[in-house]
Parts: structure tokens; sequence; C-alpha cells
């Protein structure tokens, strides 16, 4: 067998895995309607300046004379009591909840996946040190932790995204080190230790890519808390700042007139259920999907 | 036939409910309570002394002051204190104190208790004790005479009728259960209503005092809840479904969705309210006069009155609300005007804009907040980024008074209104320079300013019209120099039931309900 073979064998085992994946996914209804969501949110924030029908009132634009009409042709989920049209502000807050995700989820794995890596392969003192650490951290309700460290910083949203992943970061910590603990003893990294590979090299290219299965699985379990955590934070005031048309934000300023303007409140919290529901379900299907007990079908 | 049985007795029982409620309406068995649902805590300062906050709508029905001033006829009437003369240089002041005034203990009110309540309070130096700063001292003439002396004059008139930090107790429930006891939750007032019970901050529940030297003769409430209901469409269904007889304020969408309810009264009254937003004057780019009048050309005033406010609003001339005394109505008025602003900023060597300034506010506001917003889009037309952040009280304040002045805020938004009605209280407090940091929130320092308030305030007592007039060249000033933007002069618009009545609102204690005045009318 040549070298030439090896490789596109792999390539072609390597294909067949991902199409039996999708197959999974499309079998499992929940998950795939879980995907469509996702994917019509990440085209939505990508074309927001194209499909919305105002841009400007996205950003600092007013119209004090058209305050709070209801949903219309004209102004498809109404207008709010700054005059701009919601549909629009709803679309590029898609924007804003997509970042947020991803910088927070990000942030939050940068910290926690080497931290996790190292406590787990190490063991010992290290692993004492820094599993202590991140019970201390896990000891709060991390919206609570996350309002105290944003109150702290100062009301923005980068601070809010930064109070989040301070929070978060310990769970990935805690997962990945029960990984590298039970990889730790394997036969391939004995191996790899017995021919003299560096430690470094041992746990970002051998560790890492058998442990990160169950960490993708959870982050993007997470995707949808996180962005929640974001609106909740921006509702207390602690987030975005108006006038971003964060989805929280619009919530909560709404929610002075729900009884009499109805639309206000009601399609940013849809776009906040259907965005966290849309996250999980994928969530869901992916794990069903890594998961080796739950593949066999 | 069971049927029948049935339906017979539940007509019986429904007739028999129906009589018992209408019973209870005639007869005077129930008694009458009265809710006022306020947005914010009730009570945060139980002490006399010390209060300086939101409880004055709590403890103006407990205690009293010696004269109580009456926005309407625009001068003090009698309370605790039945008349008053003062000397020709306007240093001393003598008080007839009422007789026959108990507290709620049972004991008198005599000169002495008016004194010992006045010295504790300076004492104490906390709250609004500022206010007798011009005491030199205070003497007991006879058991109903007191004379009070002062350093220099001043209209000691509208102090002792301030809505803080003039009430009058019992020396004996001090003296007898320490110091201590009032925060504690205890009162020892000689108001109409004493206290029943409180949970927290949340709620307090007065009942009548039997021995009110008012008497009780006609309509009264028995019993006063106050609640605190921070939720706008809670306090809508509130007074819908008659749980509330009163609340503070509503934002006015909710108040247009309520105008055709039969059974519900919107009262719109002027206020001593207004508000401002002082710019940071020892900062660049602000520390700069042309910037901040350009900035003050750059607010859309008309758009703030007409849509944020809804029309319950005026534009401010200076500091002084109109309808208080040292009003100026030929003050300078700052109008919209972009090309103006791009002027002067061009002058100021900032002809493109270019720069950012932090704004704060007070998060939960919605009008601070709709302001900024309309400064944001209108500021954005001269290329200045308006970065608007609703913070907290405590942390905006601490911000504002950061030992780096370069962290601070560039603009803060803010309410004033007076401790008494007095133009003074604007004019010190806002933009008397400071040693350490207070209220004076845009650091505006000018002695000769300072100078000429100092001036205005101790001859008030004595020569109004010159003090109008020297308070009106300090408005001057700062009009020219624009330590701040001054936007508006509010309303209020105090929304009840419609058999809720007797009540008039006096800006000079604002949110404050006199409940022994008021009664339900009987349907």
């Amino acid at each position: 067998m040549s070298v030439m073979d090896i490789s596109s064998g792999q390539r072609r085992a390597r294909l067949a895995a991902l199409r039996y994946d999708l197959y999974l996914l499309r079998k499992n209804v929940l998950s795939m309607a879980g995907l469509v969501v996702v994917v019509l949110l990440v085209l939505a924030a990508a074309v927001a300046p194209v499909l919305a029908p105002y841009p400007a009132d996205a950003g600092t634009q007013v119209h004090m004379s058209q305050q709070l009409l209801p949903p219309s042709w004209a102004h498809l989920f109404g207008t709010d009591e700054m005059g701009r049209d919601i549909f629009s502000r709803v679309l590029y807050g898609a924007r804003i909840s997509l970042g947020i995700g991803v910088f927070t989820i990000g942030l939050a794995l940068l910290i926690g996946v080497p931290l996790g890596l190292v406590a787990g392969y190490a063991g010992g003192v290290v692993d004492e040190v820094i599993m202590r650490v991140t019970d201390v951290f896990l000891s709060f309700p991390p919206l609570l932790l996350a309002t105290a460290v944003s109150a702290m910083l100062g009301p923005s949203l980068v601070n809010a995204m930064i109070a989040i992943a301070i929070a978060w970061w310990p769970w990935y910590t805690r997962l990945i080190r029960g990984q590298a603990v039970s990889l730790r003893e394997r036969g391939f990294v004995e191996a790899a230790r017995a021919t003299g590979v560096s430690h470094l090299t041992i746990v970002f290219r051998h560790i890492l890519p058998n442990a990160v299965a169950p960490v993708i699985v959870q982050a993007s379990m997470d995707f949808g808390s996180v962005i929640l955590e974001a609106a909740s934070l921006s509702f207390l005031g602690l987030g975005a700042q108006p006038p971003e048309p964060e989805w929280g934000l619009m919530v909560s300023l709404g929610r002075n007139f729900f009884l009499t303007d109805w639309w206000y409140v009601t399609f940013p919290g849809l776009a906040i259920l259907i965005t966290v529901l849309g996250f999980n379900l994928l969530g869901d299907g992916l794990r069903e999907i890594l998961d080796p007990k739950t593949r066999e079908v | 036939m069971r049927r029948g049985f049935l339906l017979g007795t539940l007509g019986a029982v429904i007739v028999a409910v129906i009589l018992a409620v209408a019973g209870c309406g005639a007869g005077q068995s129930t008694p009458q309570v009265a809710v006022y649902a306020n947005t914010n805590q009730v009570v945060v300062f139980w002490d006399p002394s010390d209060s300086f906050s939101n409880e004055i709508i709590v403890l103006n029905n407990i205690y009293e002051t010696l004269l109580r001033y009456d926005s309407v006829q625009k001068k003090v009437v009698p309370l605790l204190a039945t008349d008053y003369s003062v000397s020709p240089d306007g240093l001393t002041w003598t008080f007839d104190i009422r007789k026959g005034v108990k507290f709620h203990d049972g004991n008198e009110l005599t000169a002495d208790a008016v004194k010992y309540s006045f010295e504790r309070t300076i004492q104490r130096g906390k709250g609004a004790s500022f206010i007798w700063s011009p005491v030199k001292e205070i003497k007991v003439l006879d058991p109903y005479k007191l004379e009070i002396d002062l350093k220099y004059p001043a209209p000691l008139d509208l102090i002792v009728a301030s809505g803080y930090g003039a009430f009058v107790f019992d020396p004996a429930a001090v003296q007898k259960n320490g110091e201590d006891w009032f925060s504690q939750g205890h009162e020892a007032g000689t108001g109409p209503y004493q206290l029943e019970s409180f949970q927290g901050t949340q709620q307090v529940v007065l009942k009548k005092f039997d021995g009110y030297w008012g008497g009780w003769k006609g309509p009264h409430f028995d019993k006063v809840v106050f609640q605190q209901v921070s939720e706008a469409s809670t306090k809508v269904q509130m007074l819908q479904s008659g749980q509330a007889d009163f609340v503070d304020a509503l934002p006015f969408e909710q108040v247009g969705a309520l105008k055709n309810n039969p059974n519900i009264k919107i009262v719109t009254t002027p206020s001593y309210q207004n508000l401002l937003g002082f710019f940071n004057t020892q900062k660049a780019p602000l520390n700069n006069k042309l910037v901040r009048q350009a900035i003050s050309y750059a607010i859309p005033y008309d758009q703030i009155v007409s849509d944020v406010m809804k029309g319950y609003a005026t534009q401010s001339k200076g500091p002084v609300p109109a309808g208080l005394w040292g009003h100026d109505d030929n003050l300078f008025q700052y109008s919209y005007n972009l090309d103006k602003a791009k002027q002067l900023l061009q002058q100021a060597g900032y002809g493109k804009g270019g720069f950012t300034l932090v704004l704060t506010y007070a998060s939960g506001d919605e009008f601070e907040r709709r302001v900024a917003e309309l400064m944001k889009s209108s500021l954005a037309q001269l290329n200045i980024n308006l970065d608007i952040r609703g913070m907290v009280w405590e942390p905006q304040w601490d911000l504002a008074k950061s030992p780096n002045p370069k962290v601070r805020q560039d603009i803060f938004l803010m309410y004033w209104w007076p401790t008494y009605a007095d133009p003074y209280d604007f004019m010190v407090n806002l933009f008397h320079s400071e040693s350490s940091i207070n209220f004076n929130l845009g650091y505006y320092y000018n002695p000769a300013y300072d100078k000429l308030i100092d001036e205005a305030h101790s001859v008030s007592g004595v020569d109004r019209e010159k003090a109008i007039q020297e308070y009106a060249q300090a408005q001057q000033m700062l009009v020219d120099d624009a330590p701040a933007i001054f936007f508006y002069d509010q309303q209020y618009v105090r929304v009840m039931r419609s058999n809720f009545q007797g009540y008039v609102d006096n800006p000079a204690y604002p949110h404050v309900v006199f409940f022994y005045n008021t009664y339900r009318q009987s349907q």
C-alpha cells in the first residue's frame, strides 16, 4: 500500500463518517429543526443590511413622529417608543446575539480548556489547585456571578460578555479534565510518552483531539444559554446600552408597554425564545451523534 | 325539584352577600383604607433627623413642621407654629408654638421639644441637616415661644417648612429609648397618622392618631398603606381594580390609555423638578465653553417636550424652575440649531467632531433614557459619538465623584428638586464650587458666581427683591458658561381613583400626599 492509498482511504472513511453524521442528524426531526433555526439565524445576521427595511433604525436614527405604531406592512413588527422599526432592529439583534455567543463561548473555552487539560494530564498538586479554583467559581450561580462581575466592570455589552465568560469557563475545565484523566493512562499516550514526545505536544496533539467531542456538544448547548444570559444582563441594565438593538434590552425597555403595545416585547422576546430553542435542539442532536452509545442505530 | 332548590339557595346566598357588602359600605364599621403605590422604596431612613429620601412621603404624615409652604398662595401657612415674626435685620425669628398638641406617645408639644428636635438634627449632621446652617442659637422664651437666632439673614420661614430635616419629634422618646430607636422603625411625631406596621422598605401601614390636634371631624381615612410598586403595568392594574387609590407616576403612554376610564382621575400639576445634564467642565473637550454651548444648541428641546414628555413639561430657562420664586422668565434659552452648533464647534477647534462623550443616566428612568437617545441621534449629525450608560444611582454617583478626574463621565443626567422652596437650593447645590464633590456634578468653578449667590441668599430673608435680582444675574452667568444643559421643567402627572378626594399637589413636598386632607367619596 502506498502512502497515497492510505490517505485517500482515510479521506473516504472520513467522508463516509460525515455522511453518516448528517444522516443521523436528518433522521432526528427536532435536531434538524434546530439546525434550520440556527442556519436561518446566521443568514439573517449576515444579510441584515439587505433584509432590514430601515437599517438606520438599528443605529442612531429615530423618528419621533412614528412612535409605537402597531405591526403593518410598512413595519412588520411595529415600531418602538422612538419610532424605530422593530423588525429591522430584531434582525440586527441577531448579529449581536450571535456575536455574544461566539465571543463568550470562545473566551470561556480559551480559559477553560487548557486549564482542564493541564489539570487532568498533570494530576497531583496542579490538578488540586486548578480544580479547587474552579470549585470556587462553580459555587456561585452563574447569573449571579456574571451580574456581580459586570456590575464591577461597568455596564456595557463587552463587559457583560467578559463577565459571562468568567462565570462559564469552569464548566469546560471540569468536563475536559475528566476526559484528560481517563485518556492519560491510555496506550497511545503512554506510547507517545515512551518515545520522548514533549508534554505540551502530548496534551495538545494527542489528548485534546480525543477529548474534544463532549466539549463541542456542551458548547453548542451553551450557545443558547449564553445568549439568554447576556439578554438577562441587558434586561437588568448591565449589558447592552441603548440604542443597541440587543434583544434582552429591547424586552426590558418594551415591558413598560406590554399592556398597551404588545408588539414591542413580543417580537424580541420570540427571537430570544426561538434562538435559544434552536441551539438547544441542535446541541441535543449533536450529542446523540457524537455519543458512541446513542450513535449505533 | 332538586335543581330549583339549589338555584333558590344560591340566589338567597347571593342576595345575602350583596346585602352584607352594601351594609359594610354604608355603615362606618369597616375602616377606610387608602393605598399609595409608589415606584421607589417607601422608607429608606426612619430617623426624622436623617430623612433625605423617599420616606418623606410617609414621614410627612407622621411628623409635622412649624410651618408649611402653600404652593398655591406662594407663602407659608401655620402648622405647629400658630404665628411667627422676624426682626428687621432678618437675624432673629420668633415662633408661637401651638398649644394642646400631643405626640403619639401622649406627651405634650412644647418649645423645648422643638428646640431639642432641631438641635438633634443639626448635631447628627446627616440628611438635610445642612438647611440649618444659618442657625446660631435656638432659645426657649417660654413653653410656647421659641426664638431662633441666625448667623446671617436667611429665609428661615421656608427652612422650618422644609419637607426634609425640619420635623418636630418627642425628645422623651429619644431620651428613653436611645439614639438608634428611630432607625429601628419607630416614630414619635405629632402628625395625624401613627405607625402601625411595616415590612422592610417595601410597605408601611399607618393608622389614624386619635389624639390629633386637628381632630377627626368629617371624612378621613382610618388607615394608609404605602406600597412600593416598581412595575408601571402593575400600578395600572392596581388602579383599575381599585387596589390602589393613588400612584406617584406612570409612563405617559399608559396615562393616555387610562384617560377614558371613568374610575380614574388624572391630575397634572406644575412641579419644582427639572432635568439637567451636567457637562464635565474639567475635562477636554467640555472644558471649552464653546463646545458646551455648541452641545446646548444641539439638543432637540421641542422634540423632547412633545415626544418624550408628551407635553407634560416646558423647556427650562436656567436652573430655577418656573413657578418657584427666583425663576427668571427673561433668561436666555438655547434652541435647537445645528448650524449654530457646528459654527461654535469650529470656533473651538472641533469643527470635525470625531470625539466620544460618555453620558450616564439613572438606569430604569425611561425619560432620561429617551432624552439620551435623542441626544445621541442629534450629536451623531455633528460627528460626535455619545456613549450612553444606564447606571444604578450609587455607582453613577461614585463614578462622578471618582478621585481620578479622567475616569469621570462627560455628561451626567440628573433631576433636581429643592429641599425647601428656595432658588438657592438649586444655585448652591448644583453649581457652587465644592471642596469635595457632592452635587456640583459639572465641577463648575466660578468664584464670582459663588459670591453672588451667597449674597443673594443672605438677603433673601429680608429683601427678597434684591435677592431675586442677584439670582437672575447669577443665572445669566450659568447660561453663558453653560456648565449644564437645562432640559425641561416637568409637570407631575398624578393618577388616582376618581373617588379619591381632597388631594392638592404641593410641589414643595414632591410626591407627598397629606392623607389627612383626603377621603374616599362614597359612590
